[in-house]
């Protein structure tokens, strides 16, 4: 019977999570087919794992963690397409039009942003779309990319520091006066 | 001063902690008393501030292509499969040894001897299957059941099977005659492959029953060579088909590295028949076991549907036990 309790848990942690775990591979991908099939066997793996899993884990970290890597395999064997797809990123702007009060002016700005994003080497872009896009710990991260919580938190830096240079006088800032 | 200064430099990872919202009060001081005397650091922080401003609008923001329907359709048929194939597997120790028992959603679908130590031998890893898992609850039933029946105070396994791990058709069809084999009675290679209509087809079927993925529940030991010889069993080991058949009150006797089946203990009946007799009745103790279903009980005999002989008379003229 503990079986039986195992699977209906499983069934309500795809409820909870897959939507958002294919919003994460969209991202990473830029592309609609990659994230199904990437979302589908990061859940298959899960159900693999499930049962070995301890008590009070944290599911949707160790959910993202799988993903990573899945990712990280995904465009190692993709190797040179990705340029491609992270160029096809730029046209991932939603369907909707802006409605914030910025305007042309944002659409251009977020443009921008997303092609940011997507020219970012592998650790820091993934680093820096699960911190600001889906707003992990960097312990979780860290987790994700194999690495030190420092290396994690170091990887977000250095990619908001490229995004931040790359938006240079797109950004809505008013300045000081300089008297 | 400008960014590139050392102090702005050392600086900057607490600024961006703070234009994020996630710094702790002693980044935050260090950040204010820099910001009060450095300009451009002001300007930064406001630019960071604006590009997390950007970031949350994107965060909320809908996506093209986020539509996971199709997706979590396909996992969910991808799920029910893997379910019905996975195989939840307990190893434990039986008098014949450490035993593993395997099973899906569908039946048990794996029972095999194991060495004495040591990981699992590749042949039951293949048999198992990449997503097979250690689960001992849900296998601790069938090893009680299963240690029963190897102390003789069990007669029957009625277990529901999972059969997809069967090689071919014909395996299939060897392992249901064999299955057929009641408690207490042994037959031959040659006549499970008369009772599947392949007469010819003796070494077939005993390579069939050699990989039998279900040895006990599939009583593959209880089909012996023409000479009355055990013949072979788990690789080498005879001795467990000898042990196997003596539970079911099978006498056998030790012959050059094999054991044979003491056909004087055993009643015996003509396949086809319905009648069981004593082994001196007529002249069955010189007929090839080709022929033969044997009985170590009467009642054996009785509960498969069989009389007794209306000349040999088993019924008033019983074996010694």
């Amino acid at each position: 019977m503990g079986r039986v309790m195992a699977e209906d848990a499983f069934e309500a942690v795809v409820g909870a999570h897959h939507a958002e775990i294919r919003r994460y591979l969209l991202r990473i991908t830029a592309r609609g087919s990659d994230a199904d099939d990437l979302s589908q066997e990061t859940f298959l793996r899960a159900f693999r794992a499930y049962r070995a899993l301890p008590p009070g884990a944290n599911v949707r970290a160790w959910l993202f963690a799988i993903a990573t890597n899945l990712g990280r395999n995904h465009f190692r064997a993709q190797g040179r397409r990705r340029r491609a797809y992270a160029a096809a990123a730029m046209e991932m702007r939603p369907d909707a039009p802006d409605r914030a009060d910025g305007g042309v002016l944002a659409d251009e700005a977020r443009e921008r942003l997303e092609r940011a994003i997507s020219g970012l080497p592998g650790k820091q872009r993934l680093a820096f779309i699960m911190r600001k896009m889906h707003e992990l710990e960097y312990a979780e991260i860290a987790a994700s990319l194999s690495c030190s919580e420092e290396s994690a938190r170091a990887h977000v830096f250095q990619a908001l520091r490229k995004v931040r240079r790359s938006l240079d006088g797109h950004l809505p800032v008013e300045m000081e006066s300089r008297s | 001063m400008s960014p590139q200064h050392p102090r702005c430099r050392a600086v900057e990872p607490d600024l961006l902690s703070v234009a994020a919202g996630e710094a702790g009060a002693a980044a935050a001081g260090r950040v204010d008393a820099h910001l009060a005397t450095c300009r451009l650091c002001r300007e930064e922080l406001a630019h960071y501030r604006a590009l997390e401003g950007m970031m949350d609008s994107v965060r909320h923001a809908p996506l093209r292509d986020d539509d996971a329907t199709l997706a979590r359709a396909q996992l969910a048929s991808r799920i029910a499969d893997l379910r019905s194939r996975l195989v939840g597997f307990g190893i434990f120790p039986s008098p014949l040894g450490r035993i593993l028992i395997g099973r899906s959603e569908q039946g048990v679908a794996l029972v095999q001897y194991l060495p004495a130590g040591g990981s699992l031998p590749a042949h039951v890893r293949r048999l198992l299957g990449e997503d097979a898992v250690e689960d001992r609850t849900a296998t601790e039933a069938l090893r009680a059941e299963l240690v029963e029946y190897l102390e003789g105070r069990r007669a029957r396994l009625d277990w529901p099977l999972d059969l997809r791990r069967m090689r071919s058709d014909f395996q299939r069809r060897v392992l249901e005659a064999t299955s057929a084999l009641p408690y207490g009675a042994v037959t031959s290679y040659a006549g499970i492959a008369a009772r599947i209509g392949a007469p010819s087809a003796v070494r077939p079927v005993a390579q069939a029953l050699r990989w039998n993925p279900l040895p006990i529940v599939i009583p593959c030991h209880r089909v012996i060579g023409g000479s009355g010889a055990l013949t072979g069993y788990a690789g080498r080991r005879v001795e467990l088909k000898q042990r196997l058949l003596a539970v079911e009150g099978v006498k056998t006797v030790a012959a050059r590295n094999d054991f044979k089946v003491d056909r004087e203990a055993m009643y015996t009946m003509v396949t086809g028949d319905t009648e069981y007799c004593v082994p001196t009745c007529g002249s069955l103790l010189s007929r090839s076991m080709v022929t033969l279903t044997l009985f170590s009980t009467r009642e054996g005999a009785e509960a498969a549907g069989f009389a007794p002989c209306t000349s040999c008379r088993p019924d008033l003229h019983p074996l010694p036990a």
